[in-house]
C-alpha cells in the first residue's frame, strides 16, 4: 500500500526504458503491449489509491520515495502527496493518457519510429505524474522541466523536417523563459519559509502569523512560470507552432495534460494565492486578455489543428480567470472537462487528417459527415461541449466560471464577465465554423483524396467514442465540491446576489447564438461568409497573422540579440580581441626572433669578438662578486 | 717583480694575443696557429701555478692539454682542407653560409 | 760568486726567453706570409720550452718540443706548403674587425693585468720543482681515469681523421 504512489509514477518510466532500448528490436506488438499496458496499470492503481483516500476520511496519502540530499539539517526528499486534488489530476492524466496511447496505436501504425514514439509518450507520462504527485516544489519542478523536455522531443518527433524541429525548439526555449520566473519564486519561497513542501507552504500562509516574505511576489513569480507552461500572454507563442507534432501528441500534451500544469500549480498553492490579492489580479488580467485575444485569432485560422490550438489557449485563459477570482475548484473543474472534449476534438481532427491522407486545411474539406460518421458524431458532441451547450460537460464548467467572474467577492465584476461572455460567444462561433467547414457542404477536396476517404480503425474510433461520452456526462460529477479541501469557493458580491439563474440563461443563449451564427454564415457552403469576406479583409489579415506577435518578438528580441552576439561578441570580442591578442603575441615573438637573428652573420671573426667581449664581462663580474 | 709574476704576465699576454689574432687575421691557417698560441699561454700559466703547490695536478693537466691540442690539430687541418676544397680560398670571410 | 751568477743567470735567461716569446707572438699577428707566421710560432714555442726547462720541469719541456714543435707545427708547415697562399687573405691580412678587436684585446689584457696587480691571483715565491717520477706515479695512480680517457680521445681522433678524409669519397664512389 505504501509504495503504490511510487509505483504509479515509476511504471511509465519503466515503459520508457524498455521501449526506448528494446522496442526497435522486439517489434510493434511488444511496444504496444508495454507502451499501453503500463499507463493503464497506472490508471488502475490511481483508482485504487483514490478509493483508499476516500475510505480514509480524505486524509492525504504520503509517501517518501527517496532522500535526495541532506545538507546540514535540511533534507531534500522525493515525496509523493495524494489528496483529492492530486486524485482528480492523476485520474485525468492516467485515464485520458491511456486512451490517447490506445489511439496512437492506430494513428502511428505506419510510422517507422513507432517504438520511439511510445517511449517518449511514456516518458512524458512519467514526468507529468511526478509533477502532479510531487509533494515539494522541487519534485514538481523536476516534473515541470521533464514534461518540457518530453514536449520538445514529441513536437519535433519528425525531426527530419527543419520546420518541425524548429517548432520543438521554440516550445522548449519559451518554456525556459517562464521557468526563470518559476525558479526565482522557488528560491524566494525557500528563503522565506525554509521548506518547499507545498502542504506546508499552504499551511504557513493560512496560519494567523504568515511568514515575512511577500506572498504576492512569490505568486507572481510562480505565475510567470505558469505563463510559459500554460501558454498565456506573453509566452503563448509556442503552442500554435507545436501543432507540428503528431496529433496524439497535440491531444495529450497540448490539450489535456501538460498545459494544465500551470493551472494545477496555482490551484495547488491556493493557500498562498488566497492571501495574495495582487498576484490574483495579475492572473485574472492575463487570463482574460489571453482568452479574448486567442479567441479572436481562432476566428481567422484555416488549419484545423491551429483553430484547436488557439482554442486551447483561450480555454486556459478561462481556467486562470477562475483561479484569479478565488474559485480554485472551478478552475480544476474546467481542466477536467476540457481534458475530455479537447482531447476528443484533437483526436477527431487526427481522424479527419488520417481519413484525408494528411490534409489539414479546412478550406479543402467538406461533406465528410456521411463519409466518416463516427468521427463526425464524436466531433459534434465535443464541439457542443466546448461551446457550452447544456447538458454537456463544457456547459457546467464554463457557466460556473462565468458566474464567478461576475459575482466573486474576490475580483468578480461585470466588466470581467462581459469580456468572458464575449469570448464564450466567439468560442461557440469559431468551433461551429470549424464543424461546418469540415463536415458539411459540398466536398472541396481533390477527387483523388475524396475517393480514398475512409473511417479510422477501431483503435481510434473506440477512443473517440469514449471521450465523447465523457464530454457528455462528465459534468455531472461535482468536482468543485469534491475539492472542498481547497479554500472554499468565494462568496458572491453583494450586488451579485440572486443573479445566478439569469446569468445561467444568458450563458445558454450565448452558446446557441454562437451555433446559430456559425450556421448562418457557414451553412450552405459558406455562402454568406464568402459574400461578407471582402469587407472584413484587413481585420481578417490581422487575426490570421496572430496580431504579428511572433514578428514583434523577432524584431524586438531575437534580432538585437543576434546582432550583439554576432557583431559584439563574435566579430569584435572573439576575432579581434582574443584571436588578435594571440596572433599578436605570436607575431611579436616572430619579429623579435627575426631581429635577434641578425646577430648571426656567419662571420667567424664577429663570433670571436663576442667571445673576447664575453670573457671580459665575465671576469669583471667575477671580480665584483669575489 | 719576481720571475713568477713575470711569467704570469707573459701567459696573459700570450692568451690575449692569441685571441686577438683569431679576431683580426683572415687566413684560416693563421687563425689556427693563433689558437695554438692561446693554448700555449694557458700551459705556461698552469706550469707556473703547478710550481707553487706540491701536487702533480698541474703537470697532469698540462700533459692532457698537449694531447688534446695534438688531437685537435689532427682534425682541424683536414677540416680546413675540406673547406678549401669547397670554396677554393683560405679567406675566413668567404665562409658565411650559416648566417641568419 | 759563480752560484750567485748562475742563479741570476737563471732568472735573467727566464726574462730573456719570456721577452723573446712575447716578440714572437706579436710578430705572428703582423706577418703576412703564413709560413713566416709559422716560424714565429715555432720560435715562441721553443722559447717556452726553454722557460719550462729553466723552471726545472724538464719532462714538460721535452713534451713541449716533442709534441708541439715537432708534431703539430711540422704538420702545420706541411699544410701551408701544400696550399696556395696567393688568395685574398694574403693581400688583405686583417678582417673587418681590426679596431674592435684591438679594443677588446686591450680590455682583456688590462682586466687580467689589473687582477694580477691587485693580488687576485695568489702568487707565492716558493718554487717546487718535481720530477718525472713524481709525475708518472701521480698520473698512473690518482689520475688513471684521465690517462685512459686520453687514449680513448686519441683513438677517436684517429677515426675521425680517417672519416673526414675518406668519407665523401666512399659515398661518391
Amino acid at each position: 500500500m505504501t509504495s503504490l504512489l511510487t509505483l504509479i509514477v515509476v511504471l511509465p518510466l519503466a515503459g520508457f526504458l524498455v521501449n526506448g532500448t528494446l522496442g526497435n528490436r522486439l517489434g510493434n506488438r511488444f511496444v504496444t503491449v508495454v507502451g499501453c499496458g503500463l499507463p493503464i496499470a497506472s490508471f488502475l492503481l490511481a483508482i485504487r489509491c483514490t478509493i483508499d483516500l476516500l475510505a480514509g476520511g480524505s486524509e492525504p496519502l504520503l509517501e517518501t520515495a527517496y532522500t535526495w540530499a541532506t545538507i546540514g539539517e535540511r533534507t531534500f526528499e522525493v515525496a509523493f502527496y495524494f489528496d483529492r486534488l492530486a486524485a482528480v489530476m492523476t485520474l485525468i492524466v492516467t485515464g485520458v493518457g491511456s486512451l490517447i496511447h490506445v489511439y496512437s496505436t492506430g494513428y502511428m501504425k505506419e510510422d517507422k519510429s513507432y517504438a520511439r514514439f511510445f517511449a517518449y509518450l511514456n516518458l512524458f507520462l512519467f514526468f507529468m505524474l511526478l509533477l502532479v504527485l510531487g509533494r515539494s516544489l522541487f519534485v514538481l519542478f523536476v516534473g515541470w522541466e521533464g514534461v518540457g523536455l518530453a514536449s520538445y522531443l514529441l513536437i519535433g518527433f519528425w525531426f527530419d523536417d527543419p520546420e518541425k524541429a524548429r517548432a520543438g525548439k521554440k516550445a522548449f526555449v519559451t518554456n525556459r523563459i517562464g521557468d526563470a520566473g518559476f525558479l526565482l519564486g522557488l528560491f524566494l519561497c525557500y528563503w522565506g519559509l525554509g521548506t518547499l513542501d507545498m502542504d506546508h507552504i499552504n499551511a504557513a500562509f493560512a496560519s494567523p502569523t504568515p511568514p515575512a516574505v511577500s506572498a504576492s511576489l512569490i505568486g507572481i513569480l510562480l505565475f510567470i512560470g505558469a505563463t510559459g507552461k500554460s501558454a498565456q500572454i506573453p509566452l503563448h507563442v509556442w503552442l500554435p507552432d507545436a501543432m507540428a507534432g503528431p496529433t496524439p501528441v497535440s491531444a495529450l500534451i497540448h490539450a489535456a495534460t501538460m498545459v494544465t500544469a500551470g493551472v494545477y500549480l496555482v490551484a495547488r498553492l491556493s493557500g498562498l494565492y488566497a492571501v495574495a490579492p495582487e498576484a490574483s489580479q495579475v492572473i485574472v488580467v492575463i487570463g482574460a486578455a489571453t482568452a479574448f485575444f486567442a479567441a479572436t485569432i481562432a476566428l481567422a485560422q484555416n488549419d484545423i489543428k491551429k483553430v484547436l490550438a488557439y482554442s486551447t489557449v483561450s480555454q486556459l485563459g478561462f481556467m486562470f480567470v477562475a483561479l484569479g477570482v478565488g474559485a480554485y475548484g472551478v478552475g480544476i473543474f474546467h481542466v477536467y472537462t476540457h481534458a475530455f472534449f479537447k482531447a476528443c476534438l484533437f483526436l477527431g481532427a487526427g481522424s479527419v487528417i488520417h481519413a484525408l491522407g494528411g490534409e489539414q486545411d479546412i478550406r479543402k474539406m467538406g461533406g465528410l459527415a456521411k463519409k466518416i460518421p463516427i468521427t463526425f458524431v464524436t466531433f459534434l458532441v465535443a464541439t457542443a461541449a466546448i461551446a457550452g451547450i447544456p447538458p454537456l460537460a463544457g456547459f457546467w464548467s464554463k457557466d460556473e466560471i462565468l458566474w464567478f467572474a461576475f459575482g466573486s467577492s474576490r475580483g468578480g465584476s461585470p466588466l470581467l464577465w462581459a469580456v468572458m461572455a464575449a469570448t464564450a460567444l466567439m468560442t461557440a462561433f469559431y468551433m461551429f465554423r470549424l464543424l461546418w467547414l469540415t463536415f458539411f457542404g459540398a466536398p472541396r477536396m481533390d477527387k483523388e483524396v475524396e475517393h480514398h476517404v475512409h473511417e479510422s480503425p477501431r483503435s481510434m474510433t473506440f477512443v473517440l467514442i469514449a471521450l465523447a461520452v465523457f464530454s457528455a456526462i462528465g459534468g455531472y460529477f461535482d468536482v468543485p465540491h469534491f475539492l472542498s479541501a481547497l479554500p472554499a469557493l468565494p462568496e458572491p458580491r453583494a450586488a451579485a446576489e440572486g443573479l445566478e439563474m439569469p446569468l445561467l440563461w444568458i450563458s445558454i443563449a450565448i452558446a446557441l447564438a454562437g451555433l446559430g451564427g456559425a450556421a448562418l454564415f457557414f451553412g450552405r457552403n459558406a455562402a454568406r461568409a464568402i459574400r461578407v469576406a471582402p469587407r472584413l479583409a484587413p481585420l481578417r489579415s490581422l487575426l490570421a497573422g496572430k496580431y504579428f506577435i511572433d514578428e514583434l518578438y523577432d524584431r524586438l528580441l531575437a534580432r538585437p540579440l543576434f546582432f550583439i552576439s554576432d557583431r559584439l561578441f563574435l566579430r569584435f570580442g572573439d576575432r579581434v580581441l582574443l584571436d588578435g591578442t594571440l596572433d599578436g603575441l605570436a607575431r611579436l615573438a616572430q619579429r623579435t626572433a627575426g631581429a635577434l637573428g641578425r646577430v648571426q652573420t656567419g662571420n667567424v671573426h664577429l663570433y670571436a669578438l663576442f667571445v673576447a667581449g664575453g670573457i671580459v664581462v665575465a671576469l669583471l663580474w667575477s671580480f665584483g662578486h669575489g | 717583480m719576481d720571475k713568477l709574476s713575470a711569467l704570469l704576465l707573459l701567459s696573459l699576454a700570450l692568451f690575449a694575443l692569441g685571441l686577438l689574432g683569431v679576431i683580426v687575421r683572415r687566413n684560416l691557417l693563421v687563425m689556427l696557429m693563433c689558437m695554438e698560441l692561446m693554448l700555449n699561454g694557458v700551459n705556461l700559466s698552469l706550469v707556473t701555478f703547478a710550481q707553487q703547490t706540491g701536487t702533480a695536478a698541474g703537470a697532469v693537466l698540462v700533459f692532457l692539454i698537449f694531447v688534446v691540442a695534438a688531437a685537435e690539430i689532427a682534425i682541424a687541418i683536414p677540416i680546413v682542407l675540406l673547406l678549401v676544397r669547397q670554396k677554393r680560398t683560405l679567406d675566413a670571410a668567404a665562409f658565411s653560409d650559416l648566417k641568419g | 760568486m759563480m752560484e750567485s751568477l748562475l742563479e741570476n743567470l737563471d732568472t735573467l735567461l727566464i726574462y730573456v726567453f719570456a721577452l723573446s716569446a712575447l716578440v714572437g707572438a706579436a710578430l705572428m699577428l703582423v706577418l703576412r706570409h703564413p709560413m713566416q707566421v709559422a716560424m714565429a710560432l715555432i720560435s715562441t714555442m721553443v722559447f717556452l720550452g726553454g722557460i719550462y726547462g729553466l723552471l726545472g720541469v724538464h719532462f714538460i719541456a721535452a713534451f713541449q718540443v716533442l709534441i708541439y714543435v715537432s708534431a703539430v707545427m711540422v704538420f702545420m708547415v706541411y699544410v701551408i706548403m701544400l696550399l696556395d697562399v696567393r688568395d685574398p687573405s694574403f693581400t688583405r691580412r686583417f678582417s673587418g674587425f681590426l679596431v674592435p678587436g684591438i679594443v677588446a684585446g686591450v680590455l682583456l689584457a688590462g682586466t687580467l693585468v689589473y687582477a694580477l696587480a691587485h693580488g687576485l691571483f695568489a702568487v707565492a715565491t716558493v718554487t717546487v720543482s718535481f720530477g718525472l717520477q713524481q709525475f708518472s706515479a701521480a698520473f698512473l695512480n690518482e689520475y688513471w681515469l684521465q690517462f685512459e680517457l686520453t687514449s680513448v680521445l686519441l683513438v677517436a681522433a684517429v677515426v675521425a681523421a680517417i672519416a673526414v678524409i675518406k668519407g665523401p669519397r666512399r659515398r661518391g664512389g
